[in-house]
């Protein structure tokens, strides 16, 4: 069931648009409900969603299995999500994905042991002028080399 | 209308038509794997790029309106390279399975391979594999050869109304599936294996049965509803393999309903009848057709005929008939003197019957502006049909829906309103009244104390104010204690407001048995006078009564009295039937004959045997012209069914209008209960169609009821009423029981 509060938010973004258009707020009440649910999307949970905005589930499915900030395994605390797009990538992107996952001793798209980070591959994420970058959470940190990094992850508890 | 230049001849075209629909036109060929001329455009396979003058990049012919003195050229170089490249990206993924896939032979990428592809690949990297997921059991999914055109999602959005399959993940992990593992539910699932350009959904059915090539096509009726969709039939070494549909705009445009494609398997089912059987003392024999045919002539004359006591035969047919066999039956019985025919077999009271024309076209159906359903699942009754509404209410028409239940629209409905089966002919006096009030007519008696609610005032508002609109009385009213006056209402509001009306009350080719006569004829008996009366004998064409009667107690006493002969005319075996027969008569089915079906357009579609008979079955058109001629009946010398047709006057359908009585002013109390075969078990061929009957909706079998209904007749949840499950709902309207059923009619329990 979707929450009272997460409606309420939802519904502030469905007055955003026109009238029948509430499909139209999809993206965002997929990302209301999955912080509400442990930061993981289920079927269920899906199916919820396009029942409230009187969608498909397959049409929900879409969006939520196109776009790179839905999740639906267990991941941590933290997620780091690292650009691995075109001005990333010639800016290094690959070596330093790596190093991070040589340093925390996972694959991108695992969890760490504790349960404390995740690392994803993503898209572009606009932020082609810090190139190479990654996003934790809702933070973005631009210009990174392995020292940057290591300080970044050093200091996530 | 502008010139275009294509391929250097002048040809003329509408400014704005897309390139591809004018070259179709011209008959020049563009190849095409995402367009589809029933679906909205999308352009992403880029396959039918062309070359435009002037435009430096080639230009896809599907999404490129064309203006007037455009010069395009679709076979030169520049045409030809960017066909080729798209060819061998398509190719990337695309596994070279083609021989031992279903769809080798009639796919549309192999076709353009061929033509437009290169023998070598510039990609020597691993192709993707992508798991399948079990969407049903009609369609067989291999989503490897997915090319992603995405014609089967669009078709689940804009044709079936349910978005089923949809595009997950993103770039190279892009996969077509449909939501979790439900699988496909829709009526008309099965278009999506015509319209896959690739061997990625193909039919389950069909499997590994043979390749494309192998097989005939004939074109064919479909026979179980009131469309009659246009099929191509395909047999191989004289058993139907598959159908698939065939184009008439008209009709069916390109589509068929699940019902009709897959019909076909109950042609091999275990339980064909293949030999004639004659009932000696007591004993069944399985005999010669001269011996059957003798015993049956025989049986008639000296129980009948013989003794002068033709008004004592009954002829009953169900509505599955060709017209040619309608014809032929009632011919027979007239000769011999009886009058006493019907097709009716499914009506409580044949005092109180549904008489409604039907007077608009399919096509036309699509341009109304406003439609009131009364009494009908049209969605899954009437597919093609619902599918014309449809299309209707996505230019705009609004729909209104009086139903005892609510039901599963694939449109939206301006208002649903679920009412009592009581209350239908009140609220339709309500709606008659409202606007003969605003016409300024002078009310009739029996309107004056009728009370206009809401629901009426509104439904009478918007007929009124349609341009285009159509009355649609359905199936579930034939046995309304109102069924008369409600058809009576709705002629007149009709008329009061120049609408049209569509009566599918009757479904099948019950149309050709009302056009040849296949009703009591003079004084004759209608067909539960005729259970209620002393017969010596009966001749039954394809009936079987615990499906077909709404009389079913008195139809089996009245065909097993010791002393009525009985002659069947069936194509499965049935325990009932051996039961009261005295001769039965292996008759062909669908597919098996020739014949006409007429249509709700009025018509008349022809079509011959696609395949012979097995065994010793012989068509009921042939079965029928050899009694007679062993009757010594004048005027049977038919060489075969066309003649029948020729001879079958065009005698126009008498519409009767009868007036209003006036019993309109008290209410019926009691709980009323609508009895239906579920829409896979109408006829016989649906009943022995494994795979549909394995399907959702061939599954349906539930006595739907509310609250209040059923403390009034004490079930709960996991009862049977009537035998069949109790479902408790708020679905369903007051004083009402709905039962749809795939099982036969509970003999005791009999409403």
């Amino acid at each position: 069931m979707i929450s009272i509060k997460a409606r309420n938010q939802i519904d502030v973004w469905i007055a955003k648009y026109p009238k029948d258009r509430q499909s139209s707020a999809v993206m965002q009440a997929l990302k209301i409900v999955q912080a509400e649910n442990e930061n993981i999307l289920s079927a269920s949970t899906i199916q919820e969603v396009a029942d409230y905005l009187d969608m498909s589930g397959i049409a929900v499915q879409e969006v939520a299995t196109f776009y790179e900030n839905y999740n639906y395994k267990k991941v941590g605390k933290y997620v780091i999500r690292f650009c691995h797009n075109i001005s990333c990538m010639l800016n290094g992107a690959d070596d330093l994905i790596k190093h991070i996952e040589n340093k925390l001793g996972v694959k991108t798209g695992e969890v760490t042991l504790d349960g404390l980070i995740s690392v994803k591959k993503v898209e572009c994420l606009g932020a082609c002028v810090g190139a190479p970058m990654f996003q934790i959470n809702e933070e973005y940190f631009e210009n990174l080399t392995v020292d940057k990094i290591d300080k970044i992850v050093d200091n996530l508890k | 209308m502008i010139d275009i230049n294509i391929n250097g001849n002048i040809v003329s075209a509408k400014a704005g038509e897309m390139l591809i629909v004018v070259a179709d036109r011209e008959n020049i060929s563009v190849p095409r794997f995402c367009y589809h001329k029933k679906l909205s455009v999308v352009s992403s396979c880029r396959i039918c790029l062309v070359d435009v003058e002037g435009a430096i990049k080639p230009q896809p012919a599907c999404s490129t309106p064309v203006v007037h003195g455009m010069k395009v050229q679709t076979q030169n170089v520049k045409t030809k390279n960017s066909q080729k490249s798209v060819m061998e990206f398509l190719l990337i993924n695309h596994p070279l399975d083609c021989p031992i896939c279903d769809q080798g032979g009639e796919c549309e990428l192999q076709d353009v391979a061929v033509k437009y592809g290169s023998d070598i690949s510039s990609f020597s990297e691993g192709k993707r594999v992508v798991t399948d997921s079990d969407i049903g059991v009609l369609i067989q999914t291999d989503m490897t050869r997915c090319i992603h055109c995405t014609r089967c999602v669009r078709f689940g959005v804009e044709i079936a109304g349910i978005m089923e399959m949809g595009g997950t993940g993103r770039g190279e992990n892009l996969k077509i599936e449909p939501f979790l593992e439900q699988g496909i539910q829709s009526e008309l699932s099965g278009n999506m294996i015509d319209i896959c350009p690739v061997g990625a959904l193909t039919s389950k059915p069909f499997k590994y049965e043979l390749r494309s090539w192998q097989m005939n096509s004939i074109p064919s009726i479909a026979r179980h509803d009131l469309v009659g969709s246009n099929l191509l039939v395909q047999p191989y070494k004289g058993k139907v393999k598959r159908v698939v549909s065939a184009d008439n705009d008209l009709v069916n445009e390109i589509w068929i309903s699940d019902r009709d494609r897959f019909s076909y398997e109950s042609l091999t089912h275990k339980n064909r009848l293949l030999k004639p059987q004659i009932k000696v003392q007591g004993r069944w024999n399985q005999v010669s057709w001269e011996v059957a045919l003798d015993y049956a002539v025989k049986g008639l004359n000296s129980h009948i005929l013989n003794h002068q006591k033709a008004d004592q035969l009954g002829g009953l047919v169900s509505n599955t008939a060709t017209m040619e066999e309608f014809y032929l039956f009632k011919k027979i019985l007239t000769e011999v003197g009886c009058d006493n025919i019907d097709y009716r077999l499914n009506v409580k009271n044949l005092d109180n019957t549904i008489i409604l024309d039907s007077n608009i076209k399919l096509d036309a159906l699509e341009k109304i502006d406003y439609a009131l359903i009364i009494g009908t699942n049209i969605r899954l009754e009437q597919p093609m049909i619902n599918h014309r509404l449809r299309k209707a209410t996505k230019k705009g028409a609004d729909v209104d829906v009086l139903n005892v239940m609510v039901f599963d629209f694939n449109y939206s409905l301006h208002t649903e309103n679920i009412i009592a089966p009581n209350k239908i002919a009140f609220i339709l006096a309500g709606v008659l009244k409202s606007i003969m009030i605003n016409n300024g007519q002078e009310l009739p008696d029996y309107l004056i104390a009728i009370n206009v609610d809401e629901m009426a005032k509104n439904i009478a508002y918007k007929v009124l104010n349609s341009d285009s609109s159509v009355i649609i009385l359905g199936e579930h009213i034939i046995n309304n204690v109102d069924a008369s006056t409600i058809a009576n209402l709705v002629t007149k509001i009709a008329q009061s407001t120049n609408s049209r009306t569509l009566n599918l009350s009757i479904t099948a080719n019950a149309i050709a048995a009302n056009l040849v006569g296949c009703v009591p004829q003079n004084s004759g008996m209608n067909v539960n006078t005729m259970l209620a009366s002393d017969m010596r004998g009966f001749i039954l064409l394809d009936i079987y009564p615990q499906y077909n009667f709404h009389h079913l107690g008195a139809a089996i006493k009245a065909f097993e009295k010791d002393d009525t002969f009985v002659i069947s005319l069936n194509s499965f075996k049935d325990d009932i039937v051996v039961g009261y027969s005295d001769v039965i008569l292996p008759i062909a089915s669908i597919y098996e004959t020739s014949g006409t079906h007429l249509n709700i357009n009025n018509d008349m579609q022809s079509y011959i045997a696609a395949v012979k008979a097995p065994n010793e079955v012989k068509p009921a058109w042939k079965v029928l012209k050899v009694m007679a001629d062993l009757l010594e009946l004048p005027g049977f010398n038919y060489e075969d069914s066309t003649q029948v047709l020729t001879e079958i006057s065009y005698q126009s359908h008498v519409s009767h209008t009868h007036d209003i009585n006036g019993n309109l002013a008290s209410y019926h109390n009691g709980i009323s209960v609508i009895w239906q075969n579920s829409p896979y078990s109408i006829d016989a061929v649906l009943r022995h169609s494994r795979t549909l009957q394995k399907t959702k909706i061939g599954q349906m079998n539930n006595a739907y009821m509310n609250q209040t209904s059923a403390k009034a007749l004490k079930v709960s949840v996991g009862d049977k009423y009537l035998g069949v499950f109790v479902v408790i709902t708020d679905a369903v309207a007051d004083n009402c029981v709905f039962i749809n059923t795939n099982q036969t009619i509970n003999i005791q329990g009999q409403a």
